[in-house]
């Protein structure tokens, strides 16, 4: 199959270098410390952070910083077929400590000892790219709970098709078997905090792949700094700052 | 005995944020005794509500209801299953109600809400008994096949009056539900027939005509709060929390009874409590019928 036209566009008509368009919300959830709702094209991922508080299970309890945990799940309905288990598969248990370990890398959890933050994400709609844009709702959401972070964390996928980098892979792109680069970095600081790969890729096409990739990382970046920046305009003006 | 003037001295000095937190009965007794409640509410008044239709691209029909914070978003999906013996033209329906742990703090993951089941099982008794989707209209070939519409109601916002929200989102997202259209191949099985391609096949569809439900009698409810002699409509989740008794009244467009539920709690409703929610419940009902017309012919616009 031709995932790149001989005029250089792809299957949804972006080009090769081109990310799908890309809308946040922050204050989703009303009852949470912090939420967000993030799309990227048809993906759509709602996150909510409750934290930080007290640790439900003593045992786990971390007296020198705090406990992160993550869950992601997906709704019944995300795909293209319903989905008969949400829950507790091997792919959702992966993507959750992916997350997890992903945040861990950016939140200040030595300010925060013996306390707990539950990062919840919730997949509504799945089109490619789902790990990326939760963890881009994730980090909205935690700036939004007012979490302490070294920097925000932004992800965005690139993959390798028709002899041609592509970024930020749309579901029928990702389903090609091709390699598939997911990267999470700390844009000011420049740190990579996530790198997965599926499938073969030789060395010199990474490096090409993944220079894509961060750049997607970093327009994510600039665009989620807008957002946070709008939001506090407004929560200053709302409290008349 | 010497709690109460200790918080009322206490009320006086304190901000009104700790007060709220320390005494939160008397707060919001206060309130009522002002016939207001603390989000500025009349007592019976229902929170502002919203409908968006097809927030799911991925379904075949959905929609996104707002009752003030509380948000509910359904999707339903469309598969063809063999009909029972017991019912050859029916087709089905399944309803799941899912509070995932983003919707409250209360809700943590591993365990399912004790809610969750509990609205599943109102809500399929309610559409149920209202008979409001005919399910001989889910039938396809009869004794073969059928669709089995999969109602997926996912509490994104868990704040009060939960089962009304769900109803409508049911609701809505059945009134925005098209049926994929579906043909009979060679092997006597059912494929779908995409727009493009309709023309060209040898096969006629099943059911051409058949894209949309045909909703009769639609149930609305509402869900009210008694606490002493006051009956507070549509409930936050911090009032639903304080006062413990709950009614909820379901009506179908026509003003009749299809429910009522009263589980528990310690304030005894008397005829007089029960007929005042009905009511109220009869003119929310005509509210929520008007935003549910204007929601679908927003979709036809479009």
């Amino acid at each position: 199959m031709e995932y790149v036209s001989p005029e250089g566009l792809r299957l949804d008509g972006r080009r090769p270098m081109e990310m799908r368009q890309i809308r946040a919300e922050i204050g989703a959830v009303s009852k949470a410390d912090g939420s967000a709702i993030f799309e990227m094209g048809n993906t759509k991922v709602i996150a909510a952070v409750y934290g930080p508080r007290e640790v439900q299970n003593r045992s786990q309890q971390i007296s020198s910083h705090a406990l992160v945990r993550c869950e992601y799940c997906m709704a019944n309905f995300s795909t293209g077929d319903r989905m008969r288990k949400s829950k507790g598969d091997r792919r959702s248990t992966e993507i959750s400590l992916v997350i997890r370990q992903t945040m861990e890398a950016c939140i200040l959890t030595h300010l925060l000892p013996r306390s707990q933050i539950d990062i919840y994400v919730q997949v509504l709609q799945a089109d490619g790219g789902t790990r990326s844009a939760c963890i881009n709702a994730a980090t909205l959401a935690l700036a939004d709970a007012g979490i302490p972070m070294r920097d925000l964390v932004t992800s965005c996928s690139a993959g390798y098709l028709n002899s041609t980098p592509l970024l930020d892979l749309n579901y029928v792109e990702d389903s090609a078997g091709g390699p598939d680069v997911t990267l999470g970095i700390l844009p000011k600081l420049d740190k990579v905090t996530l790198l997965q790969m599926d499938s073969k890729l030789p060395i010199d096409i990474l490096e090409n792949v993944m220079q894509l990739a961060i750049e997607g990382c970093k327009a994510i970046a600039n665009y989620i700094r807008e957002i946070l920046l709008a939001n506090t305009k407004q929560l200053e003006y709302r409290r008349g700052v | 005995m010497g709690l109460p003037n200790v918080s009322e001295d206490l009320s006086s000095e304190m901000e009104v944020d700790a007060f709220r937190r320390l005494f939160p009965l008397r707060y919001f007794e206060r309130h009522l005794a002002e016939s207001i409640r603390p989000d500025g509410r009349p007592l019976g008044k229902a929170r502002e509500t919203s409908i968006f239709l097809g927030a799911v691209a991925s379904a075949n029909g959905s929609a996104l209801v707002k009752i003030g914070s509380t948000t509910i978003l359904t999707a339903i999906k469309m598969e063809v299953m063999t009909p029972s013996l017991e019912s050859p033209d029916e087709g089905c329906l399944a309803i799941d109600f899912h509070m995932p742990p983003i919707c409250s703090p209360i809700v943590r993951p591993g365990r399912p809400a004790e809610a969750s089941p509990v609205v599943s099982k109102q809500l399929s008794d309610t559409i149920s008994s209202s008979k409001m989707i005919d399910l001989k209209e889910l039938s396809l070939v009869s004794g073969k096949a059928a669709w089995m519409a999969y109602l997926d109601i996912y509490c994104l916002d868990a704040d009060g009056a939960l089962f009304d929200a769900a109803l409508l989102s049911a609701v809505a997202s059945l009134s925005h539900l098209q049926i994929p259209v579906v043909a009979m191949n060679d092997d006597g099985k059912i494929v779908l027939v995409s727009e493009e391609d309709g023309q060209k096949r040898e096969q006629e569809p099943v059911n051409k005509e058949k894209r949309k439900l045909t909703l009769r009698s639609i149930p609305f409810s509402l869900t009210c709060i008694l606490h002493k002699n006051y009956i507070l409509a549509d409930p936050t989740a911090e009032e639903e929390s304080i006062m413990e008794t709950h009614v909820t009244v379901v009506l179908d467009t026509s003003g009749q009874l299809i429910s009522l539920y009263k589980p528990g709690g310690p304030v005894l409703a008397y005829t007089s409590a029960i007929q005042d929610c009905a009511a109220l419940t009869r003119q929310r009902v005509k509210e929520l019928k008007s935003f549910l017309d204007k929601a679908n012919s927003a979709m036809e616009v479009e």
